[in-house]
């Protein structure tokens, strides 16, 4: 794990990872991997959380897997913005 | 009813409301983001806004300022003492949480320790009020400041303002006490309204963020 992973809270992982998929429409993992700056283990089981909970949803195509939002996802990323704009105006992060 | 007390409700009872959607903001987004501080704030301003609220009803019934100190009835007194206890419990709240957010990592917050003696008369409470809640507003600027060090944003500029103000404002409310001028105190309870309306515009722009 690196210092900068240290320093991320759980929540400010998962929003990583759901911005690189918004971002891309359909994210490879090897690009969240690279934008959410994760090993690929850990990667994983954010992803499976992350589908779990409706907020993404994986597609499978032969050897190929990619991941878009869901409307859910979608609406969790605004409220979250919403939430991270609140929270740095008293000078705090998520 | 005297003009005087036409302007302290109005802008108490707006300063009351921009208070009370303060506090169901940091309640709504500490759900999502589970950080103390934000529900330091959430009760904190809830505490603010029924205080601002129940001062504003005052000023409307009594048609009188609480710088006036209407000792003539009891439940004026009763209302008056009720704000300020509010007030200051408010900003004791919001005092603390934020210098948890600067001193975490330390074993135990260096909280402020508030004494608050028994006060025989409404007016050495409210000096005594005023004064404490001057010196747990000028504490949260500071910890404001050090927290927004290094992360400059229009958004923390405009909640800094808002303690700023009502800083201020509290100043001049303690000087009113000290001095009884009515017209300072109208003063102050303006500079304090603008204080809470430099946050609602730092809520409702943080309401309309979108992902970009």
């Amino acid at each position: 794990m690196s210092q900068g992973e240290k320093q991320r809270s759980v929540l400010r992982i998962n929003l990583d990872i759901l911005n690189a998929v918004r971002d891309e429409g359909e994210a490879k993992p090897t690009h969240i991997l690279y934008k959410a700056n994760l090993s690929h283990e850990r990667m994983v089981r954010y992803l499976d959380d992350l589908t779990a909970k409706g907020l993404i949803q994986m597609k499978q195509e032969g050897e190929n897997r990619t991941y878009s939002m869901t409307p859910k996802g979608v609406g969790f990323l605004i409220e979250m913005r919403r939430a991270e704009s609140f929270v740095q105006g008293f000078g705090l992060a998520i | 009813m005297p003009a005087g007390a036409v302007i302290t409700f109005s802008l108490n009872l707006l300063s009351a409301v921009v208070a009370l959607l303060t506090s169901y903001y940091a309640y709504r987004f500490n759900r999502l983001v589970g950080n103390p501080v934000l529900g330091a704030i959430s009760v904190g301003f809830a505490l603010l806004g029924i205080g601002l609220a129940v001062d504003a009803g005052t000023s409307l019934l009594t048609g009188r300022l609480l710088v006036e100190f209407p000792a003539d009835r009891a439940l004026t007194l009763l209302a008056s003492f009720t704000y300020l206890t509010v007030q200051m419990a408010a900003y004791l709240v919001i005092a603390v949480g934020y210098g948890r957010a600067v001193y975490r990592g330390a074993a135990k917050a260096a909280a402020p320790v508030v004494f608050v003696g028994w006060a025989a008369s409404l007016y050495s409470f409210s000096l005594l009020s005023y004064f404490v809640s001057v010196v747990l507003l000028a504490f949260v600027v500071f910890q404001g400041l050090l927290l927004r060090s290094g992360k400059k944003n229009g958004m923390s500029s405009m909640v800094l303002l808002g303690f700023a103000l009502i800083l201020a404002a509290h100043l001049m409310l303690l000087l009113s006490v000290l001095t009884l001028g009515t017209l300072l105190f109208l003063f102050g309870t303006a500079v304090q309204f603008l204080g809470f309306l430099s946050l609602l515009v730092f809520v409702v722009r943080s309401e309309v963020v979108v992902p970009g």
